[in-house]
């Protein structure tokens, strides 16, 4: 292994981070817990790049705010975000679920008997928990489209110790996944997608998020207009140590008429207005690390 | 993992919480509970021994504050640095069971979960401390006579959670059912 392969594993999105939450979920007594997560929160904190972004993204989300609030807002979400990743790894190694609160049970109920649908959701909560928990309990299929780790050592450690029954498709290669994605959910499967923001050079769609010009991925809005299925929004939101909220909101259906991109258009404008009423409650979990706008990274 | 699903009064089976004080004032409010009311349209509750956040939380403030204690009395400063200063000492030091000993742990008995081994390890060396700062003549004793007389009403609700077994399975069952 050369010198600079060796070192990869300890940058932010190294194997290392990993391995030693695998450690501490398998080793740390739940009284201590607390105070570990408290102490490495702040380590995140030392992740320049990660930091400026979510400060960056605070102060687009809460105008006006000063920037030493929104350095204590940033603990907040890095505090959040181990606390959902520990969570998540707790569940793939020891099968320990949290207590989950479902909002929208209606709109829960009817995806999960609809003959095929879009679960669209967002970098907030643990996404990862509830489509694992979502494998286990629903009779639906369900593929989650995702962006793959950057790291090699890292995607290894990922495949190697993730959860059964939960099919995970990578969002890298569009053309063939988009046509599997088609196939999948006219079979009558859930297909869950990440719908916030745009990573990699994937297709995109214009939105407008909290007054300002912004990008979406338009994946799951071409699957849900080719597939005539329609697309929920779900947020997993943690509501405490160990306890998540799951909100399901009413569907967003893409009706086909001869202007598609006023169709498209539509149908994000409603999911923009969803995610911005969920991210303004819940800026604390939505861990969006790099600048969210354009200007933002300015 | 047995699971509740839509009983809000489950949040109190005894089954959900860890230490036994907790688990007795859980079989209280559980008695107490009727028609708890709740946000949620559908709830999913584990029986998990360290579910409930109430308790866990506590116990670790209590530990954290404990261990503070000890390390600033240990301090050679006046008593408000030595407080400061103690806190991130004690952050530390109370990761030393998990960092120290869950490798060596792990290198005996292999990889898995070692949660039980290392708590006890850890709780043992709480009480050895606790031992050695409450026979001596400073201000951190006072924490370390808290420390034990926690410690003994958690034993007489031991006790008493032992006695009471039979009716706290039926309250939870029909709590479950």
């Amino acid at each position: 292994m050369t010198q600079s392969a060796w070192w990869r594993r300890f940058h932010a999105r190294g194997v290392f981070w990993r391995q030693l939450l695998r450690f501490a979920i398998l080793n740390v007594p739940p009284w201590i817990e607390p105070i570990v997560m408290a102490f490495w929160a702040v380590f995140f904190l030392l992740w320049g790049p990660g930091r400026r972004g979510v400060m960056r993204n605070l102060k687009v989300i809460k105008p006006g705010s000063l920037a030493i609030a929104n350095f204590f807002r940033c603990y907040r979400v890095f505090w959040n975000y181990a606390w959902t990743i520990a969570d998540n790894v707790r569940f793939k190694e020891l099968r320990t679920i949290p207590d989950w609160e479902f909002i929208g049970w209606n709109h829960f109920q009817a995806m999960q008997a609809s003959n095929g649908a879009i679960l669209l959701t967002a970098h907030m909560g643990s996404y990862d928990l509830g489509a694992h928990l979502f494998s286990e309990t629903s009779t639906r299929r369900i593929v989650m489209v995702r962006a793959p780790e950057e790291d090699p050592q890292t995607r290894e450690f990922e495949e190697h110790h993730g959860a059964e029954g939960l099919r995970i498709e990578f969002n890298t290669r569009a053309t063939e996944l988009a046509l599997d994605l088609l196939e999948t959910v006219r079979e009558g499967a859930i297909v869950a997608i990440q719908g916030d923001r745009v990573v990699g050079s994937i297709s995109t769609l214009p939105a407008t998020f909290f007054g300002k010009p912004a990008t979406v991925p338009a994946g799951p809005f071409a699957l849900a207009l080719a597939a005539r299925v329609p697309i929920y929004p779900v947020f997993v939101v943690r509501a405490g140590r160990r306890r998540y909220r799951l909100v399901t909101s009413r569907p967003i259906e893409i009706t086909r008429s001869r202007n598609r991109d006023d169709d498209f258009a539509r149908a994000i404008a409603q999911w923009m207005t969803e995610l911005e009423d969920v991210v303004r409650g819940c800026w604390y979990q939505w861990f969006t690390f790099e600048p969210y706008w354009p200007e933002a990274a300015a | 993992m047995n699971l509740v699903t839509d009983h809000p009064e489950a949040h109190w089976l005894p089954s959900r919480h860890r230490f036994a004080l907790a688990k007795l004032i859980a079989y209280a409010k559980l008695r107490g509970a009727r028609d708890v009311a709740s946000n949620a349209e559908h709830l999913i509750l584990p029986i998990d021994r360290d579910q409930t956040s109430a308790e866990i939380n506590g116990v670790a403030i209590w530990v954290f504050v404990t261990t503070v204690c000890y390390i600033a009395a240990a301090l050679p400063l006046i008593w408000p640095a030595a407080i400061i200063i103690a806190i991130p000492i004690a952050a530390i030091v109370l990761q030393f069971p998990t960092v120290g000993i869950g490798p060596i742990v792990r290198m005996l008995i292999g990889d898995g979960n070692h949660i039980k081994i290392i708590s006890a390890i850890a709780m043992s060396l709480l009480v050895i401390a606790s031992s050695y700062v409450a026979a001596s003549h400073s201000w951190a004793r006072y924490a370390a006579w808290f420390f034990f007389a926690v410690l003994i009403v958690n034993g007489a609700a031991a006790i008493v959670v032992w006695f009471l077994r039979g009716p706290i399975r039926a309250a939870e069952e029909r709590c479950a059912r």
